[in-house]
Order: C-alpha cells, then sequence, then structure tokens
C-alpha cells in the first residue's frame, strides 16, 4: 500500500542502506506532499533513524537516490531542518538552552558568521513555541530529559525550514506539551511546511499525523492515514505482537464509530 | 626576586605558549580528545625529523610543516582504526602515536649522520635559554628573542582561529551530526583543529618541549571545567590560569633553580588538585561541605 504523488517534496528511490555490508534498509521507494504531519511508525531496530540520517546524507545508500524539493541533497540543505535522537549528544557540554537553540540558525548564517540580534530574536522565539522561555540561561547539563528534548525541537524550529525530519522528538516529553507541539507542527503543515516525525505512540498518531509511513527494514505502507492505518498494515509492520494488535483494532474500531473525526 | 627583561621576556612567552595551548585544550577537552593531542604531540616527530633532513635546520617552515602534515595523518589514523577498523579510541591512540613515534626514532638514527637534532631539546625543550637566542635580521638588527616571536605568532593564529571560527568549533564539539547535516563540514573542522594542535605542539617543543606542552594542553582547561560550566569563562579561566602558571612557574624555577618549563606544568597540576580538592565529590571528612557521594558516581 504504497501511494506516489505528483511533484513530491521528497522522493526516495529504490533506497538500499547497509551498516558493514549488511544491508538494515531494502528497497524503499517513496514519495511525500508537501504541507503535511507525517509520521513514520515501526518496531525497534527497524530502520526509521536510518531512513532520516540517510536522507540528511549522514549515512551513505548503498543503492538508489534521494531528491529534497525535487533538487540534489547539497542544493537544499539550508530548507531543511533534523532533530536528532537526544541520546546522540552529552548534555554535559558547558551550553546554555539559548546557545543551543541559537545553534539552528547556523546553517543559513554559514561558515565565519556570527549570530546576532535576529538570530537570537528567532531562537527566542522558538523557545517560546515550546513553552520553554524560562530556562533560555539555564545550563543544558541542568535539564531533565524532556526539557532537553524539547531545547531539540526549539533548535529545529529555529532552523526556519521548510522540510522538518524529527528523530522521536516526544521521546520523555510529557502528554500536554505532546499535543501542544504536535498542534503547532500541525500549524506548519498548514502553512505550507512538510514535517516528518518518527513517532511510537500509535494512539496519538491517529490523531495527528495525516499521511502515515510504515517501515520494518521494507517499507510496509506508505499513504493518508485513513488508507494506511489498518489492522493487516499495523500486523504487517509490528509483526504478530498481538497484545498491541487488539489495542489499535479498538482504537481503530473507536476512531471509525466517533462522529467528530475529522 | 628580579624583574628584568629577561625575566619578563620568559614569563611573556611562557604564558603565550600557556594560553595558544589552554584554548585549544578547552575544544579538546569538550570532545572528548585530551589524549589525541597526547598522540599529535608525539606522531608529529618523524615529521620533524624529515623537515630537518630537507632543510638542514631545525627551525625552519619545513620543520613545521612537516609535524603538521604528521599531526593530520595521526588524526585520520585513530579516525580510521576507530570507525573502520572498529577499534577502541584508547587502543587506535595508543597505536597510531607509539608507531608514528617510533618511526620517528628509527629515522633520527638514520639520518643521525646526516643531521645534528637535539633530541634532548625536542623532548625537553628550555624555556631559559630563550634570551640568548635572538633574531637578528640580515642588516644587524636586534629584534629580540625568537622564541617570544614564534609564541607571539603562535597565539595571534590560534587566537585568531578560535575567534573565527567560535561557533563552528563549538558546534561540532556538541553535535557533530547535526553539523554535517546543516552543512557545516565538521569533518573538515576537526582536521583545522588538530593541524593548529599540531602547530602549536612543533612551534613550542623549543621551549617546553614535547612531553610538557601535552600538560598545557590538557591541564589548565580541565582545571577551569571544575569552575564552570559555560564555554566563555571557560576559555577566560583558562587564559588567566596561563598566566598565573607562568609567572609562579618562573619565580619558583628561579628560587630552587630548576626547569622553568617543568615548575610551570607542576603549578599547573597543583592548581588542578587544588580546585579538585575543593570542587570533587570527595567523601566528607576528607573536605569541609557539601554532601556525600553515592557509592557508584565517578
Ligand atoms: N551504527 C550502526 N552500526 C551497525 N548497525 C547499526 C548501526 N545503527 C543501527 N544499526 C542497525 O540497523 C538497524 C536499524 O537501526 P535504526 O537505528 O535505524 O532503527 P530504528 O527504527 O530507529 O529503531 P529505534 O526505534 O530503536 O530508534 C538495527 O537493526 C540496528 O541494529
Ligand atoms: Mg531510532
Amino acid at each position: 500500500m504504497i501511494t506516489q504523488v505528483p511533484q513530491p517534496v521528497l522522493e526516495v528511490h529504490d533506497l538500499t542502506v547497509s551498516y558493514d555490508q549488511h544491508p538494515v534498509l531494502w528497497n524503499v521507494d517513496l514519495s511525500l506532499p508537501a504541507g503535511q504531519l507525517i509520521g513514520i511508525l515501526g518496531p525497534n531496530g527497524a530502520g526509521k533513524s536510518t531512513l532520516i540520517k540517510s536522507i540528511m546524507g549522514l549515512i551513505p545508500p548503498t543503492s538508489g537516490y534521494i531528491k529534497i524539493f525535487d533538487k540534489p541533497l547539497q542544493e537544499v540543505r539550508t530548507r531543511i531542518s533534523y532533530v536528532p535522537q537526544r541520546e546522540s549528544v552529552d548534555w554535559n557540554f558547558p551550553a546554555s538552552v539559548l546557545d543551543v537553540v541559537v545553534m539552528g540558525t547556523y546553517g543559513k548564517l554559514g561558515l565565519f558568521r556570527r549570530p546576532g540580534k535576529k538570530e537570537v530574536q528567532v531562537a527566542q522565539d522558538a523557545l517560546e513555541q515550546v513553552g520553554m522561555t524560562a530556562f533560555a540561561n539555564r545550563q543544558i547539563s541542568e535539564l531533565s530529559g524532556g526539557q532537553q528534548q524539547r531545547v531539540f525541537i526549539a533548535r529545529a524550529l529555529a532552523q526556519q525550514a521548510d522540510l522538518y525530519l524529527m528523530d522521536e522528538p516526544f521521546a520523555g516529553v510529557d502528554m500536554a506539551t505532546e499535543t501542544a507541539i504536535f498542534q503547532l507542527l500541525q500549524d506548519m503543515a498548514r502553512a505550507g511546511k512538510t514535517v516528518l516525525v518518527v513517532h511510537h505512540d500509535i494512539h496519538s498518531a491517529m490523531n495527528f499525523f495525516e499521511w502515515v509511513i510504515m517501515l520494518n527494514l521494507h517499507l510496509v505502507a506508505s499513504g493518508p492515514k485513513d488508507q494506511v492505518m489498518t489492522e493487516e498494515l499495523l500486523r504487517k509492520t509490528y509483526g504478530g505482537k498481538l497484545n498491541l494488535l487488539t489495542q489499535v483494532t479498538d482504537l481503530i474500531r473507536k476512531q471509525d464509530f466517533n462522529p467528530l473525526k475529522s | 626576586m628580579t624583574l628584568d627583561t629577561n625575566a619578563l621576556l620568559i614569563i611573556l612567552t611562557g604564558a603565550l605558549i600557556a594560553i595558544s595551548c589552554g584554548f585549544l585544550g578547552v575544544f579538546l577537552l569538550l570532545r572528548k580528545m585530551s589524549m589525541t593531542g597526547d598522540a599529535i604531540s608525539h606522531a608529529v616527530l618523524p615529521g620533524i625529523v624529515i623537515g630537518f633532513f630537507v632543510s638542514g635546520s631545525q627551525r625552519s617552515l619545513e620543520v613545521i610543516i612537516g609535524a603538521g602534515l604528521l599531526g593530520i595523518l595521526s588524526t585520520l589514523m585513530i579516525d580510521a582504526l576507530r570507525k573502520k577498523a572498529k577499534v577502541q579510541l584508547d587502543a587506535s591512540i595508543g597505536i597510531t602515536f607509539t608507531l608514528l613515534f617510533a618511526i620517528g626514532i628509527i629515522l633520527i638514527n638514520l639520518f643521525a649522520y646526516k643531521v645534528d637534532l637535539d633530541q634532548e631539546c625536542v623532548l625537553y625543550g628550555e624555556i631559559a635559554y630563550l634570551p640568548i637566542d635572538l633574531w637578528i635580521t640580515p642588516s644587524g638588527l636586534n629584534l629580540g628573542p625568537r622564541i617570544t616571536w614564534l609564541a607571539g605568532l603562535n597565539f595571534f593564529l590560534v587566537t585568531g582561529f578560535i575567534y573565527l571560527l567560535f561557533k563552528e568549533l563549538s558546534l561540532t564539539s556538541f553535535d557533530e551530526h547535526f553539523s554535517s547535516a546543516i552543512g557545516i563540514p565538521a569533518k573538515g573542522i576537526n582536521l583545522a583543529l588538530m593541524s593548529m594542535v599540531s602547530y602549536t605542539t612543533v612551534s613550542s617543543f623549543e621551549s617546553v618541549g614535547a612531553i610538557l606542552v601535552v600538560a598545557l594542553l590538557v591541564v589548565p582547561p580541565s582545571t577551569a571545567y571544575l569552575w564552570t560550566k559555560s564555554l566563555i569563562p571557560l576559555l577566560r579561566l583558562t587564559a588567566a590560569l596561563g598566566i598565573l602558571i607562568a609567572i609562579l612557574g618562573y619565580y619558583l624555577a628561579y628560587w630552587i633553580d630548576s626547569s622553568i618549563a617543568g615548575m610551570m606544568v607542576a603549578v599547573a597540576g597543583a592548581f588542578f588538585f587544588g580546585s579538585a580538592l575543593i570542587k570533587g565529590n570527595w567523601p566528607l571528612g576528607l573536605r569541609g561541605t557539601s554532601k556525600p557521594s553515592p557509592a557508584f558516581d565517578s
């Protein structure tokens, strides 16, 4: 169940990615529409982070290619924003929250130029959007896990990109904040940005994503949420984990009977 | 105690070297690469020998270029061993610098009949001889001690380098992947930093020697890091420590009539242990205040 779109924002062609000659993503072929909030679902080790990293050019593909805004990555880097998994950095680094968020503006600044008033303002706006203004001058080593995650989201917002790639941005973030940020991402999508989010909670995935990619080493599905969030495809993605699947089927059923469903 | 021109020049040179090393050391520390600095300071030896062999002089540009190239080579080698051959970082460092250092020693012996490389000088250095080693122009003009000029030039280049690339250096130290993702070349910045470390090491050899230069790369930044957790104060404190080390090192060495470079590093060590005693997580009783640390705390 793979839906291709005309004039895609992101196209991935027959992508195979390997670590040490051992492929972990096989023949992924998909295209994504602009202006949507897109979820990437799949079990641990499915290759979700690998897919995002190869889109960002951090891992060279074994075969296949990727085009963003119909161009190779190098030409459009400043239009793409990236939220790595939180564990990828050492949070003991001596920097304040504001310092880290300002880093989001470095791509547009280019080499040698220093961030000025404008960049600091952009960073402060981003902090406000994730509700972290009060922490601007706090050292990042003194934040809780969820707060660190929000700093990473703010840094991505400060990039003012057109395409956002977020690897589990909500890991450890409380429900209220998650919902608030999801709404923010929805607004951004409505404003024409494309937002890709790796996500583990199927419940909120049902609520917020418009387009869903399901991955398990192979591409299982990519299409509008209503068409791909089916029991059969979820079973294909997650294997026969029955407990989870009954929950999901319940959810799907509930949504079907929900008269307020959008 | 005296404060004559010579004393002033030695202290100035010592401080310049300590600050240059300290600034670079801060970034090595943040990248958890302090030992790479150690590796580079040894690995440059074959580069020095070859540069010396080519030019016939210990103080030529060729020596600095040779050392710089070897410094970069050792960085690349450590990285390749770690990423491609999957050797642990500490082992890759150990293998790389001992191997290159050994090659350097073999080269010294091979070329021994051709060149008169002062191994003592490369390994230990002696800042005290600085006032008699003057830079005299062909027209006979005396411009003062050559080593002070070298240290000044080094200081100027290191400060300029860090000033220009401050945002790139801090970003790549914090989050290498993100920086590559937004198009700031993390690998290139890293190599540039390592080249600066190589150049600084070589430029400081004659005054403080190949071994003590490592201490100046590692100890003052680590000391400062015990006191502050933000970057700009960290650099400032490191610089202040550099100056203090040079002054105290000189006078203590003068007082007990010993090696100035050795005393500078001993003073740095004393500062470090003093700070560690005050700021560290010692069990109650070993220090005056604050909570005992849990057993599993490192
Ligand atoms: N650096 C690496 N070297 C070798 N194998 C790796 C490396 N990184 C990931 N893998 C393997 O690639 C596969 C996909 O990993 P990936 O990190 O993309 O999974 P994921 O879908 O993001 O999982 P998670 O939900 O746990 O984040 C896994 O089987 C993993 O073991
Ligand atoms: Mg992952």
